[in-house]
């Protein structure tokens, strides 16, 4: 328990699209379950900070979303990758690639002074 | 894109929250239905299961309000909130509303009319094509009558010669015609313009053309361009105007055009002409006479060029003209050419007064904030209570400071909403007035601008009356909120913040006081200082029967003989005394002067040549005038054209002339090289007689000399009656005016006026100064008296247990009255105090409004200071009184 971490604001968004990306359309809990295990249960995702992320980018237009029944047969809202949210991953994946690049340079041990 | 498209989604969001609320519900239900069927199928009890999903779930409620922060966009729902609750909270104090909201409109309402004036005559941008580059020249000399000489055309010619940095210099003659018209003749107000000037002006038609340079000089057509104003005044604005003949001095003139709106300087006029319609504007004698100046100059920068580039190229030029032609620049009166900016010069006679009404709107501004502050902390304490209740409830400082804010936005945007009808009700007087000063005043707008002043006016009095209420900083909210009420009401520095307003206030009042009273009072000594005239019943009626085009003594004599007949038969109608005639109407100025010589009195080196107006009169003008005879004799009938020239002089050309010796007899002459150029000779003529000053030009005028000369012995190149009559003049000016008309049908006839009517012209500027600022300091008064008892009336109510106890010690009524008085008293004397300091300092900048009083006038500054001391007094009586009454058996058990 003691490990577990909140997520940080703009990952989130990125944690979904990536989702929705390899799973295909999801509902918010699948979302989450995923999102946790991938996390390895670090990650801890209430609704406080679910929902208020997916309406994000439901007004960004980089999800859209359709009730639909689940696999129990619950009507559920289901979230689903669009054109420009499928842009917008690729586009925040090569920025975060190149963010933890320059801060792993900067972590990096010290090589010696010639 | 994104964000436009995430903003769009949330404003829709506004709209339907309450909809996405029961989906949203639906969805949390779902997630935790899956959730809790999960946990089931690993094996938990059902009660378990549901319950270990809820605490996943983190609180439904927050989750819920965050996606609806998400959703909409809760800042403005914050803002409508705040303002709903304001708006309730002040339709629970409607008084308190209410004065707030008048207090701040009469404040707001005065500061934009001002400022509509201001930046309508002073700041707004020139109509004209780069108006900022746009320069007038100005030639002036020592002495009241050289204060704008003009031009003359060898002098122009020299600076368009000489003067590189100035890219275009165009002419402009002030000149006046009669119009033949189907209602009768009109006199127009007309500028003769050289074929440059439209494009130096930076005008533009709005039908036809302008003048071009191919209208320049002898031989072509006489042309005319309407100014806007004329054109829909007299034309009714008909599209059809152009390429009509107007009969102007009985020269058919082409209409060409109709210009832009625009000011002009010095006078407003109606048409502007090009120079072939008068023909002595290209006589040899306009052309290549130095000293024959007729010419307003106006002239555009070069490009590149600055101001200071072209004043040092025209000094320079002035200088070398003065080396060159010696004769024509008396050194002793020190000739010189002032360039300013086009928009300066038209200010400038606007400038003085709206500084002064700038003042004065700023201080009832002040007084008025102050006022309303006052208040605001007044009930601040009474809402103590309510505030703390709030903040116990969680509501943070900031969102309180926003609460307050929010509800001093809604008074002062209704102040400043019933400060604009004010404003607009009052433009259409600072117009009239402004008309006095500015060629501009048609410009007078409550525009875009003006209405961003007044909504910044009023969000930055929003913002000052929201952070002098005193809200406790962050951390001690808690404090604040321990301590209650008792603690918070009446701290002392809020008493203190009271007290410094109240005496601002009283202080300010003051000084606008002084400010009336000093306008008042030059007013009052004005309409006191003798005209010199011995009444003011007397009918004037100016009249120029002069055609310019057919000078010639021949027709002289037929004018002076239609003259005559109108004073014939003027004097024929019933209760008229005496019909006089003259070149000029009394208390007018003369617009002919020239310099003098005396005979057998050379002048000492250095001397500047004495100066005089040049007046003609019949026998009977001085009767007629009612100007007093006070040595020697009146012109007789026997002064004719053939007789002995003899003049009349007034008191003060006597005095100059002649100090302690007598006149009579004494022989003086015209001089100068300007004579050449009127039908007036240099000939030696015989003083006969010394009348007694007027006020001619203005009441504040300083006296100046003064020669009559016989009316039948010079060239009558102005003329009128002045009548005297039994009864009121004003009565006998229909009748006077038909008689005129029908003996000279073709001659305007306008500006008939009584002596009474002319002296009160020139009195009305003034008058409405002083009635101006008269109003805002007895708005100011009023105010500052409702802020003084306002204050001493809360205090008593604060104090109601204080004195309570005090009665039931022994203090009797009378005590207690003596001791709110006392408070008010403090008040009122330090505020006098620096009132009377602060008037001393203010009143020397109007001193150039004052006539008659010295700026620190003490029997104005007593007065003002005594009057505030009784107003106050008597403001601070009512709630003495009211602490006089306090019942010591209700207020103990209270």
């Amino acid at each position: 328990m003691a490990d577990r971490l909140e997520v940080k604001q703009g990952t989130l968004a990125l944690m979904i699209l990536r989702t929705l990306e390899v799973l295909g359309p999801l509902h918010g809990y699948g979302i989450a379950r995923r999102i946790e295990e991938t996390s390895k249960h670090r990650l801890r995702l209430n609704y406080g900070t679910l929902y208020p992320a997916l309406l994000k980018l439901e007004q960004e237009g980089f999800v859209s979303a359709e009730w639909r029944p689940s696999e129990n047969n619950r009507r559920a809202k289901f979230y689903a990758l669009t054109v420009a949210g499928r842009k917008q991953l690729a586009r925040e994946a090569r920025e975060w690639h190149r963010t933890a690049d320059l801060i792993a340079a900067f972590l990096a041990p010290r090589p010696e002074e010639p | 894109m994104r964000h436009v498209r995430a903003a769009l989604a949330r404003i829709q969001g506004l709209i339907t929250g309450p909809r996405a609320d029961a989906e949203l519900r639906e969805e949390m239900e779902a997630h935790l239905e899956m959730e809790t069927a999960e946990n089931i199928r690993r094996g938990m009890h059902p009660a378990e299961a549901r319950r270990q999903a809820l605490l996943a779930a983190g609180g439904l409620t927050q989750a819920v309000e965050a996606v609806r922060d998400q959703r909409g966009l809760p800042w403005i729902e914050n803002v409508f909130a705040d303002f709903r609750y304001a708006l309730r909270a002040l339709r629970r104090s409607p008084a308190f509303a209410a004065v707030v909201v008048i207090t701040l409109a009469l404040g707001i309402g005065a500061n934009t009319a001002i400022f509509s004036v201001v930046r309508g005559v002073l700041l707004k941008p020139l109509p004209h094509r780069d108006g900022d580059r746009l320069l007038y020249l100005r030639h002036s000399a020592d002495g009241p009558a050289a204060a704008n000489l003009n031009f003359s055309v060898p002098e122009v010619r020299d600076l368009r010669q000489g003067v590189s940095s100035l890219g275009g210099i165009a002419e402009y003659s002030p000149w006046f015609h009669t119009m033949q018209g189907a209602d009768g003749a009109v006199r127009i107000d007309a500028g003769l313009v050289t074929g440059n000037f439209f494009e130096v002006m930076g005008l533009s038609p709005i039908l036809g053309r302008l003048t071009r340079p191919s209208d320049d000089g002898p031989g072509v057509p006489p042309v005319m361009v309407l100014t806007y104003e004329f054109w829909t005044k007299r034309f009714g604005a008909d599209s059809g105007i152009v390429g009509r003949t107007v009969t102007l001095d009985g020269t058919p003139v082409t209409v060409i055009g109709v210009l832009q709106p625009a000011p002009f300087f010095p006078d407003r006029v109606d048409a502007l002409l090009n120079m072939v319609v008068s023909p002595h504007h290209l006589s040899a004698q306009m052309v290549e006479a130095r000293e024959h100046r007729m010419t307003e100059v106006v002239a555009r920068l070069a490009p590149g060029a600055s101001v200071e580039q072209a004043r040092k190229e025209v000094a320079a030029v002035h200088a070398r003209m003065r080396r060159e032609h010696g004769a024509v620049y008396d050194p002793n009166a020190h000739y010189r050419v002032a360039v300013m900016p086009f928009r300066e010069a038209l200010g400038e006679r606007a400038r003085l007064t709206l500084q002064l009404l700038m003042g004065a709107a700023a201080f009832v501004m002040i007084i008025s904030a102050a006022n309303v502050a006052n208040l605001t902390l007044m009930r601040g304490v009474r809402r103590e209570l309510e505030l703390v209740v709030r903040a116990a409830l969680g509501a943070g400082v900031p969102r309180l400071r926003r609460l307050l804010l929010a509800e001093n936005l809604l008074l002062t945007f209704m102040g400043a909403l019933l400060g604009v009808a004010i404003a607009v009700a009052g433009l259409r007087l600072l117009v009239t007035l402004a008309e006095r000063y500015s060629p501009r005043a048609s410009e007078i707008r409550l525009d875009a601008t003006v209405l961003g002043f007044t909504l910044a006016l009023a969000v930055a009095l929003a913002l000052v009356l929201s952070f002098i209420s005193s809200l406790p900083s962050e951390g001690s909210l808690a404090s604040w909120i321990s301590a209650g009420v008792r603690r918070m009401s009446g701290s002392l520095r809020k008493q203190r913040l009271q007290r410094g307003l109240v005496v601002a206030q009283i202080a300010v009042s003051v000084v606008l006081l002084a400010g009336a009273g000093l306008l008042t009072r030059t007013m009052i000594q004005l309409s006191e200082v003798s005209t010199g005239l011995r009444t003011e019943e007397a009918l004037t009626i100016p009249l120029s029967l002069l055609d310019p085009t057919k000078v010639s003594p021949e027709t002289d004599a037929a004018n002076k003989q239609l003259y005559q007949r109108m004073q014939r038969e003027v004097g024929a109608l019933p209760g008229v005394i005496e019909v006089g005639l003259g070149s000029t109407m009394p208390l007018r100025k003369s617009p002919i002067a020239f310099d003098l010589k005396v005979d057998g009195k050379p002048l000492a080196v250095g001397e500047a040549k004495p100066h005089a107006d040049f007046r003609t009169a019949s026998p009977e003008y001085f009767r007629a005038a009612g100007i007093p005879l006070l040595v020697g004799r009146e012109f007789t009938t026997t002064d004719g054209p053939r007789a002995g020239k003899v003049v009349i002089v007034n008191k003060t050309l006597a005095d100059r002339l002649f100090p302690g010796e007598n006149p009579i007899g004494k022989r003086i002459a015209w001089t100068g090289e300007v004579l050449r150029f009127t039908p007036f000779s240099g000939d030696w003529r015989t003083i006969v007689g010394v009348v007694g000053n007027t006020q001619d030009g203005g009441l504040d005028a300083e006296p100046s000399g003064v020669v009559f000369a016989p009316f039948a012995q010079e060239f009558a190149v102005f003329g009128g009656l002045v009548v005297r009559t039994e009864g009121s003049a004003s009565e006998l000016a229909a009748a006077a005016t038909r008689v005129v008309r029908r003996i000279a049908p073709t001659t305007p006839v306008e500006n008939v006026l009584t002596v009474r009517q002319i002296k009160n012209q020139s009195l009305a500027p003034r008058r409405q100064n002083a009635a101006l600022v008269s109003s805002f300091g007895i708005l100011a008064v009023i105010i500052a008296a409702v802020g003084i008892a306002g204050v001493l009336a809360f205090s008593v109510s604060s104090r109601t247990n204080e004195i309570g106890i005090r009665m039931s010690l022994g203090a009797d009524s009378g005590h207690v009255q003596r001791m709110i008085l006392k408070e008010g008293g403090v008040l009122l004397a330090l505020g006098l105090a620096l009132g009377v300091g602060g008037a001393f300092f203010a009143a020397r900048l109007i001193e150039g409004l004052l006539f008659g009083v010295t700026p620190h006038d003490p029997v104005t500054l007593i007065g003002v200071a005594a009057m505030m001391a009784v107003i106050g007094i008597g403001a601070c009586w009512i709630p003495a009184l009211r602490a006089a009454r306090v019942d010591p058996a209700i207020t103990m058990r209270a």
